[in-house]
């Protein structure tokens, strides 16, 4: 398994009052899958990918990358499991302002200090790939939301993590651009052997994936597998959000 | 690419943060440093009495200077890592490591901090020289007005930039160290909400600075006269307490409640910004009202004792007036009408009288150190002073006043605005001849006499003052003069000439100050003890001595003991006499002013900066030019004027206070009410000018957010 959770539990204290955001929650995401997790407002999900992504410390549970726990982890071995093994897409992008398209690609890599020829390369092949090598010397500023998010999937791609965290991707993004983005994934996904993670709202973005995690109260209530094709499974999705509606 | 070279890219694209913390740090430092250069000058020093009044009156507005640039350049710090935060937050959740960004920041705040402090440090006190220069060719310019500087100085110059260093530093590991990611990212897009204020804040706090603002002037002097304690200084300020959280809570309502009650919707925007940058707001205004009112307690130092001194120069009876002990040839009626006569001056009238110098009894302070302050008690002697003594007829010569004073009784002569003036009690009961030791029992009467040019004289009946007088010698007798002349305004060159001559004719055991006293100088050599004000140890006590050759400096013209008292000569020499006082309460006040507005242009152009994405929303909203423009004037209009308003309504009212209580009796004379008017012409101008520098700035805020000022239909 690339991704195995364990038992996750976190908790808020506002005041007096101690509000349980994640209630033993576990779940795997296996080499190459393509997983979404959904559920209304205060459901958990983006606690659960802060936890994960170990933004923010879990309370109880174990979370394994690649096998390797990594909760306990010191911070600069953390530092350099977000560096390595984990790419980032967040709703407003994270861009920098100040870096052109190809140099936010590159950031993961100057980090980590891995200053060589392979990584403009790299580099220029994720633009490629994802069809933003047009705009690669722009600045965010100039670019459209769409082309935002596709250069922060190439961002998250390029140091071939093990895993993308991507929280609510096409969050800020019109239909078109919410299309192009999880085309990027799914992109990823089919020509890079990418693991995705994704947390959503959003169903029409989340009957892409191959499985669907349907979070409620803190807990997993539904976990759907996509069998049916887009569409379908998109529908299927929708029953289960009205069902879980009426209850 | 390296990390390091793409922090210095994004350091480039986004060095209008970091122009605006360095140029913080930099003012701070250099206004700073131009301020303590000053106040620690020796030109300054010299003329400034050691504990007079004069030095704490700068030392409290340096204090306030120090306060309001240290929170300023905090809050300068603070702007920064906000805005940094985003970046920092992506830079930590793509998997840099703390000791990176540790490394690449410690690099930019060590060139930031010590690059600014450096600058300000070095320039503090070309600056400081520089303002002197301007005001020495624009203002006056005297013997005394060279202005040296002591390097001592530049250690509390030094104390202010390690300040600014250790704070930057430090807040910078406190960014550095915070621990969620998620948090560090939405930093800058943080607010800092007020809690609910309730509406009584505003009335509460006007009756908490006005209970402040008494309460710290009265304490004092109720801790001297009533308990006979000095309090540490801190234990007075303690009470000034209540004033600064009543301003505090004055500004907390205007922030977020505001005074009018039916605007609360068309003001809801600029209401809401302000009160979602509430913290940094109302502490920035706190810090500019505290400046504005010592900016303004500097600026009304030159205009009150101008217009005061020009008043009560103009209010004397007498063109002419002055005294010299027996044992000095000095010249007299024939003399002066010959020098008169010689610049074409005619002496209208003219009366000269003998002074007796007799010892009075009185009280001294005995003060003991309790480790807590000073307490003191009163020890009564039946010989303790020397006063002048004048007959009944002389005073009548002099004055043109009759007066008869019963045997037996003596009557004080007071002054006609000033009373007592915190000197003299009038109520000698014993005096003595002090070359006889005669001693003789009087009654002070309860009527006083009022003549500014004797103030401080008694009054006593003439068989009496013959009595009294038998035997003494030339020392303890003197003369006083008093005479007019023909268009006095005209005759400066006369009045010089006689000045130059009575000097010129003093010989050195006349060359005292005004508080020798020949009966202490017995009582203490008596002991066995040297009198402190003698020459010799006047410098011990931080005064300067009485020097002939310096006749035309400050200390001079205020503290000879035979100072003459010609009116045109006090009037056209007042400028240059004052000279160096006068000018270091300007430089001051432009300091402390330079300190305001750049807080003030700062706090706006954050307004610009923070709130550019909420104005592009309000466009997108449909929000016309005009809705946005009345917005930003909303905003600064309470940044710039509320401070402005209560900080000058607050030292306005307190310098009317002071004045109100320091009276004896206690009440506003005529002079200071002619004072209290050049401080409002002052008030003017100033607020003129701060209008002025309000609406630069509201332009370039308006640039910044691409709004237009709207036309006049």
């Amino acid at each position: 398994m690339m991704l195995e959770v364990s038992n996750l539990r976190k908790s808020y204290q506002v005041g007096k009052t101690k509000y349980e955001v994640l209630k033993g929650v576990s779940l795997e995401v296996g080499q190459g899958e393509f997983v979404a997790v959904m559920g209304p407002s205060g459901s958990g999900k983006t606690t659960l990918l802060n936890c994960i992504s170990c933004y923010i410390p879990a309370d109880e549970g174990i979370i394994s990358l690649g096998g390797e726990p990594i909760a306990a982890l010191d911070e600069q071995a953390l530092a350099k499991v977000r560096n390595q093994k984990l790419g980032f897409v967040f709703q407003d992008f994270l861009l920098l302002d100040g870096l052109t398209v190809r140099e936010n690609i590159l950031l993961p890599r100057i980090i980590a200090g891995q200053q060589n020829t392979n990584m403009e390369q790299a580099a220029d092949h994720l633009c490629d790939v994802f069809g933003i090598s047009h705009i690669k010397n722009k600045y965010p500023a100039e670019i459209s939301g769409g082309e935002k998010q596709r250069t922060a999937v190439a961002r998250a791609l390029i140091n071939n993590p093990l895993v993308i965290l991507a929280d609510e991707p096409t969050g800020n993004l019109d239909s078109k651009s919410s299309r192009a983005v999880i085309g990027s994934f799914m992109q990823a996904q089919r020509e890079l052997g990418a693991t995705i993670f994704m947390v959503t709202h959003d169903s029409f973005s989340a009957s892409f994936c191959d499985r669907v995690i349907i979070l409620r109260d803190g807990t997993i209530y539904r976990t759907l597998v996509n069998h049916s094709g887009q569409s379908a499974f998109q529908d299927e999705l929708l029953d289960v959000i009205r069902e879980m509606g009426k209850e | 690419m390296t990390f390091s070279e793409t922090y210095a890219l994004l350091r480039r694209k986004s060095r209008k943060q970091y122009f605006l913390l360095t140029g913080c740090c930099f003012f701070s430092v250099l206004l700073i440093t131009a301020y303590v250069c000053m106040m620690r000058s020796p030109t300054i020093l010299t003329v400034l009495p050691e504990g007079g009044d004069s030095r704490k009156q700068v030392m409290m507005v340096f204090a306030l200077t120090v306060i309001g640039c240290g929170v300023f350049t905090a809050y300068a710090s603070g702007l920064f890592f906000r805005q940094k935060s985003r970046e920092t937050g992506i830079f930590l959740a793509l998997g840099a490591s703390r000791a990176q960004l540790r490394r690449e920041l410690g690099k930019e705040l060590t060139l930031i901090a010590f690059g600014s402090c450096a600058a300000g440090a070095a320039l503090g006190a070309p600056l400081a020289w520089g303002l002197w220069q301007i005001f020495r060719l624009c203002i006056v310019d005297t013997d005394q007005m060279p202005l040296s500087f002591d390097p001592k100085s530049y250690f509390l110059a030094l104390i202010f930039s390690l300040y600014v260093i250790i704070m930057l530093f430090l807040m910078g590991a406190r960014f550095i160290r915070r621990t969620n990611i998620i948090d560090i990212v939405q930093e800058s897009h943080k607010s800092e909400p007020i809690h609910a204020v309730p509406r009584w804040y505003g009335t509460g706090g006007i009756l908490l600075l006005v209970l402040g603002a008494v309460a710290g002037y009265m304490m004092p002097t109720f801790f001297v006269l009533g308990l006979h304690w000095y309090a540490p200084e801190w234990v007075d300020a303690i009470f000034y307490l209540p004033a600064l959280i009543g301003m505090y809570w004055i500004l907390l309502h205007t922030v977020v409640n505001g005074w009018g009650k039916h605007k609360k919707y068309k003001n809801l925007i600029s209401n809401s910004m302000m009160k979602f940058q509430g913290r940094q707001t109302v502490r920035n205004m706190l810090v500019m009202t505290l400046l504005i009112a010592g900016a303004y307690f500097a600026s009304f130092y030159t205009p009150m004792l101008g217009t005061s001194s020009i008043h009560q120069y103009d209010s004397r009876k007498t063109d002419y007036v002055y005294h010299w002990c027996e044992t000095q040839d000095i010249p007299e009626k024939a003399e002066v009408q010959t020098l008169a006569q010689k610049y074409g001056v005619e002496i209208t009238s003219w009366a000269q009288q003998p002074v007796a110098v007799l010892g009075t009894d009185g009280t001294y302070s005995v003060e003991s150190e309790t480790g807590f302050g000073v307490t003191y008690t009163t020890e009564y002697q039946e010989l303790m002073f020397e006063n002048n003594f004048i007959s009944e007829s002389a005073y009548t010569a002099l004055t043109g006043e009759q007066v008869d004073v019963k045997s037996g009784t003596i009557t004080g002569v007071f002054h006609p605005e000033n009373g007592s003036g915190g000197m003299f009690s009038g109520n000698a009961k014993i005096i003595t001849n002090m070359v006889t030791g005669q001693r003789m029992q009087v009654e002070p009467t309860e009527e006083k006499l009022m003549y500014d040019m004797l103030f401080g004289y008694y009054v006593m009946d003439d068989t009496d003052y013959a009595a009294i007088t038998a035997g003494l010698t030339p020392e303890w007798q003197e003369n006083i003069v008093f005479f007019n002349v023909r268009d006095c305004e005209n005759s400066y060159p006369f009045a010089k000439a006689l000045f130059n001559e009575i000097i010129d004719r003093s010989d050195e055991t006349v060359e005292v100050v005004d508080s020798y006293d020949r009966v202490g100088k017995i009582l203490t050599t008596q002991k066995g003890e040297s009198y402190w004000l003698d020459k010799e140890n006047l410098a011990g006590h931080g005064l300067e001595m009485i020097d002939y050759d310096k006749r035309d400096a400050s200390d001079f013209r205020i503290y000879w003991k035979y100072m003459p008292r010609f009116r045109v000569l006090d009037k056209n020499d007042f400028v240059r006499t004052l000279a160096v006082f006068l000018t270091l309460f300007i430089f001051i006040s432009v300091v402390c002013f330079a300190a305001v507005v750049i807080i003030a242009f700062t706090r706006s152009m954050t307004i610009a900066a923070v709130n550019a994405k909420v104005y592009d929303d309000l466009r997108h909203l449909g929000a016309s030019n005009v809705y946005l423009y009345e917005s930003v004037r909303g905003q600064m209009k309470r940044i710039f004027l509320v401070p402005a308003i209560v900080g000058t309504t607050l030292i306005y009212l307190f310098y009317l206070m002071i004045l109100y209580f320091n009276g004896d009796p206690i009440g506003i004379t005529s002079s200071e009410m002619a004072g209290l008017a050049s401080c409002m012409a002052v008030i003017a101008v100033l607020s003129l000018g701060f209008y002025l520098v309000y609406r630069l700035t509201r332009r370039s805020v308006c640039h910044v957010l691409g709004i237009r000022k709207p036309q006049k239909k």
